[in-house]
């Protein structure tokens, strides 16, 4: 019996009647039936403007083109890995900072929470790009896109952090505590391993954002996914089949952090789910 | 070893008061090597608060506290030395849910004694056996019942051979056909002359196993008797209503 589940759905809604039954089937049918009309019209209008003619298209059957945006998605790969990291590290700074006992230090932490959640990704894309180098910091473009996008995620991934740490019970810190563990090991060894579990879908989906955010590349020039379908367009004056396929590139990715996420999440429920007894000594 | 003077735990004029509240008025108490001290009283009297100042889980406003005749610090190192030395079971167990029931023992010896892996898991699988959860080692702490948990918590806390252990309700969580099996690991430990201050509602565990009673109330401590003489003849007319009022259920 504790084996079933509630779905979020079952959560809300209980189970439908035969007349609920029938309005669902009906408004499912008349949705079905737009989305198809949607569709359509869309392809049409392509058509008639000319964008499903071969030449936009060929293209695509070249290696090289493929090579070209395979280099760009990973260029993507690798910014987003890199400003993942760095933002995870910035943002547990950031959450060590809001925790801390000292006044001094969580005002000044605050402050550069609130900062980086409230600027937006350009502003920081444009100061890295524009104003750094005046002050005689040489920056690959690498980091000119990785640096930005991680800091400008960095305040929101501490506010997770830190609404995982607050998540663990305070009984699990003073049962550390009173074995004689030093409040830092307690913190890293007990606390913040169990804060994480909470919020591994929460990081997750602040990562897919982060993959997003890397789009900015083109700003500075670096070739990511992005830039390097910029330049197909230019090349074959195709604009519509490069961007639709670069647009399910970018789905097919934050899909799979998305599924990872969320098994990440069952798994989370399955470690936390009580058990019936099975093997108990007697 | 300290010597047979130097009580494990004293507290000299402990107060201490949540805003308006003074929970603890004037606490004196000195618990001796080997001794079971048990704590019962009314809910809010106290007890539970008492208990968890002997560690420094609850901070205290006046007085102070001494562990083997060393004064439990505010901070730092040396109360984490002290801490270690006074072991804690809790009402809600607070075994560490990420970890097995292994290491919820190792972790102590490891992190604070720097004990080796091999020895700190051999012992900790020696405890297990001994509260008769070792078969459970490998599992993590959702997987178990209330009354496995708790007796692991207790394995958790002698492997840092403490020289005393506090019991903060341990069964109060516990399922009632669990309690028993709990109590008894306990009423084991103190034949074998563990140091043990108890908060509990188990009259029949109090009677047994204490060698002495302190009955609180109001964050007072109203009577310290021996089980036979408070449970037959109070001296106090506030343990002689408590007692009624139980009996009565």
């Amino acid at each position: 019996m504790k084996d079933k589940r509630l779905s979020a759905v079952d959560m809300l809604y209980e189970e439908p009647g035969p007349k609920a039954k029938r309005a669902t089937a009906i408004a499912t049918t008349i949705s079905l039936i737009l989305v198809a009309l949607l569709l359509f019209y869309v392809i049409r209008l392509f058509y008639v403007n000319g964008q499903l003619q071969p030449k936009f298209w060929s293209f695509f059957t070249k290696w090289t083109t493929w090579r070209f945006l395979g280099k760009g998605l990973i260029g993507t790969i690798e910014a987003a890995l890199a400003a993942g990291v760095l933002t995870f590290c910035i943002g547990f700074l950031f959450m060590v900072g809001r925790i801390c006992p000292y006044r001094v230090i969580r005002a000044v932490a605050t402050v550069l929470v609130e900062f980086t959640r409230g600027v937006p990704t350009l502003l920081f894309i444009y100061f890295f790009f524009l104003v750094i180098p005046q002050a005689g910091i040489k920056l690959n473009t690498f980091w000119r896109i990785a640096l930005p996008v991680a800091i400008s995620a960095s305040g929101v991934v501490a506010e997770v952090l830190r609404s995982g740490v607050n998540a663990v019970p305070a009984g699990q810190k003073e049962a550390a505590l009173s074995l004689g563990m030093r409040p830092s090991h307690v913190f890293l060894k007990v606390v913040f391993p169990q804060a994480i579990r909470y919020v591994i879908p929460a990081l997750i989906s602040e990562l897919v954002i982060v993959v997003k955010d890397t789009t900015f590349a083109y700003v500075v020039n670096f070739p990511d996914l992005m830039q390097n379908a910029k330049v197909l367009v230019s090349n074959y004056d195709s604009m519509l089949p490069v961007y639709l396929v670069v647009a399910v590139i970018y789905i097919l990715i934050n899909y799979t952090l998305n599924q990872i996420s969320a098994a990440a999440g069952r798994r989370r429920v399955r470690a936390g789910a009580p058990k019936v007894q099975n093997t108990q000594t007697v | 070893m300290a010597s047979k003077e130097i009580p494990v735990i004293e507290l000299k004029q402990v107060n201490k008061h949540f805003g308006n509240l003074h929970v603890l008025k004037n606490i004196n108490l000195q618990i001796k090597k080997g001794e079971v001290v048990v704590v019962i009283g009314p809910s809010g009297s106290g007890k539970s608060t008492l208990c968890r100042t002997m560690n420094r889980l609850e901070t205290i406003d006046g007085g102070e506290i001494l562990i083997d005749g060393e004064k439990i610090p505010k901070e730092g190192k040396d109360l984490a030395r002290l801490r270690s030395k006074v072991g804690m079971v809790f009402q809600s167990f607070n075994l560490f849910d990420h970890m097995t029931i292994l290491d919820n023992v190792t972790l102590g010896p490891r992190d604070v004694h720097r004990t080796s892996k091999a020895e700190a898991e051999k012992e900790a699988m020696k405890l297990l056996a001994r509260v008769g959860v070792d078969s459970q080692a490998k599992k993590v702490p959702a997987q178990l019942s209330g009354g496995q948990k708790q007796r692991v918590a207790i394995a958790r806390a002698l492997a840092m051979h403490p020289d005393a252990i506090l019991f903060d309700e341990p069964t109060s969580a516990l399922d009632p056909e669990m309690i028993g099996e709990v109590l008894a690991v306990m009423a084991e430990l103190a034949k074998e002359g563990m140091t043990m201050v108890v908060v509990t509602h188990e009259m029949n565990f109090a009677r047994q196993v204490a060698d002495r009673i302190l009955f609180m109330d109001g964050g007072e401590i109203i009577e310290e008797n021996t089980p036979e003489e408070f449970f037959t003849n109070p001296k106090t007319e506030r343990a002689k209503a408590f007692l009624n009022s139980i009996s009565r259920k």
